[in-house]
């Protein structure tokens, strides 16, 4: 095992400079997209059982998360990222467990208090993962005053943001068993509050957010299916399976979109870190609420103090989001980031040159790398990566032949308005992404 | 500085993440997720 620090000189402050303007950007794009994954959910029937509709969501979610990392590097670089840093495995099936449970106890949480209630307690998720970028992983060590003002405020005023977003549109929820929906709630918010400890760790260590989120999904389907047979049991949950074929296809589709944005919230975690990439995608309940109110039409015939509450916590996010993109991290406090992954890189003997590469999104010095690493470094696709880029694709047409849209009245101008300003989102930053780090 | 792939056998990886603080952290508060989850079953 290595003795000697892994991470010794600091990044160039250039480099440094466009890394957290691009994690920042990545930030944004997770709030688009996280946000637009409610807006195939919406066309579901409210019939099915949440916890059936939380399954197929994730059925749609696995897939994404494997055929996307193979469209875009390839299986080869995941290889390669496992044999550099295996305890990752074990950190990314955690995590993934612990988004399932989260997810579930969200659907008890609205059942009993309501969104308005439910959705600002586990959005304290932001918060914890504060405190634990701050006390585990060394964020916002030396960072000033202003710049805690920045980011602790900016989740301060964006968590009162989403407290009267959620009022405003969860009027006409009923309330029911009140402390045990705030449980719920809250145990959401500390589970994936907490979560966002193995995101960091994974990230500070070098690995790539595509080769994490591929065994992030496997504890997320196990966990999920566990839960759902649990349940709802195994033949009723067959037979509502069946019954929902219909719709699988835009819960599926909810999951895939879903995932897109996910990968760009794991982007900004690496670069930004979890105390300002979490808050900043949080920003996906203005896009959420955008598609119920303008596409939807969710909010028609409220009245005028509901639009005031939407106008003011709109602008409350707004205000945090952008207090938290201007407190970037400064090189001192960079430099505080870099020692707690020299920590990681010789608790588990990570390859230092690995784990530097990571933090500075770049690939590794090609001297460095043998045998298959130096392959998958040389890029290109296997046959693997095109048969599940296939299978996916095929599976997704197939669905999409069985699906009914359901009569539910669209304002297809805004839809189209909406997908093309996420479409753009997702060009840019994904061009960004490739040409700084090429999706390192 | 010795490969990863030299000190990385599964039995010392698994010493290393059991020893390892900050994963006793996490599995915490899933157990106590799926403790709270079955309670309100």
């Amino acid at each position: 095992m290595p003795t000697e620090p892994v991470v010794q000189t600091p990044m160039h402050a250039t480099r440094l400079r466009s890394l957290q303007a691009l994690g920042i950007f990545c930030g944004f794009a997770a709030g688009a997209w996280l946000g637009g994954a409610e807006a195939p959910i919406k066309l579901v029937n409210p019939d099915i059982s949440p916890i059936t509709v939380s399954l197929i969501m994730v059925f749609g979610v696995f897939l994404a998360r494997w055929s996307v990392p193979a469209f875009i590097r390839g299986t080869s670089h995941v290889r390669n990222d496992v044999r550099q840093a295996p305890h990752l495995v074990v950190w990314a099936v955690l995590a993934g467990c612990m988004w399932a449970v989260a997810n579930t106890l969200t659907i008890y949480a609205i059942r009993n208090v309501g969104l308005s209630i439910a959705f600002p307690l586990w959005n304290t998720n932001s918060l914890l993962g504060i405190l634990w970028g701050f006390l585990l992983f060394n964020e916002l060590h030396y960072a000033g005053w202003k710049r805690w003002l920045g980011v602790l405020g900016g989740a301060i005023c964006m968590f009162g943001g989403a407290t009267l977003l959620a009022i405003a549109s969860s009027h006409q929820a009923a309330p029911g068993k009140a402390a045990l929906g705030i449980y719920a709630a809250l145990g959401a918010g500390i589970l994936w509050g907490t979560m966002y400890i193995p995101y960091r760790k994974a990230y500070l260590t070098g690995m790539n957010p595509l080769s994490f989120i591929t065994f992030f999904t496997v504890g997320e389907l196990a966990t999920m299916t566990v839960l759902a047979v649990t349940y709802r049991g195994a033949r009723p949950l067959w037979h509502e399976l069946l019954g929902a074929r219909e719709v699988l296809f835009w819960l599926m589709l909810g999951g895939f979109v879903w995932v897109l944005g996910d990968l760009f919230q794991q982007y900004a975690t690496k670069y930004v870190g979890i105390s300002r990439g979490i808050p900043l995608s949080n920003t996906n309940q203005i896009w959420g609420l955008l598609w119920g109110v303008l596409v939807f039409h969710e909010l028609r015939g409220a009245s005028q103090s509901v639009f005031a509450q939407v106008a003011g916590g709109s602008l409350l996010m707004a205000l945090g989001a952008v207090g938290i993109a201007l407190s970037s991290a400064t090189e001192r406090e960079h430099s505080s980031w870099q020692d707690a992954a020299d920590r990681e890189g010789q608790r588990y003997g990570v390859e230092g040159e690995y784990l530097r590469a990571g933090m500075e999104g770049r690939e590794m010095k090609a001297p460095e790398l043998q045998g298959e690493a130096r392959i998958a470094s040389a890029g290109g696709r296997t046959f693997l990566d095109w048969l599940l880029i296939l299978v996916t694709t095929g599976l997704f047409a197939v669905l999409a032949v069985m699906a009914r849209l359901p009569r539910v009245e669209i304002a297809m101008g805004w839809a189209v308005a909406l997908t093309v300003a996420m479409l753009a989102l997702l060009a840019t930053c994904g061009l960004a992404l490739w040409r700084t780090t090429r999706f390192r | 500085m010795s490969l990863p792939t030299e000190c990385a056998a599964p039995r010392n990886l698994f010493h290393m993440i059991a020893t390892d603080i900050h994963f006793w952290i996490p599995l915490g508060v899933l157990v106590g997720g799926l403790l709270l989850l079955d309670k309100l079953r």
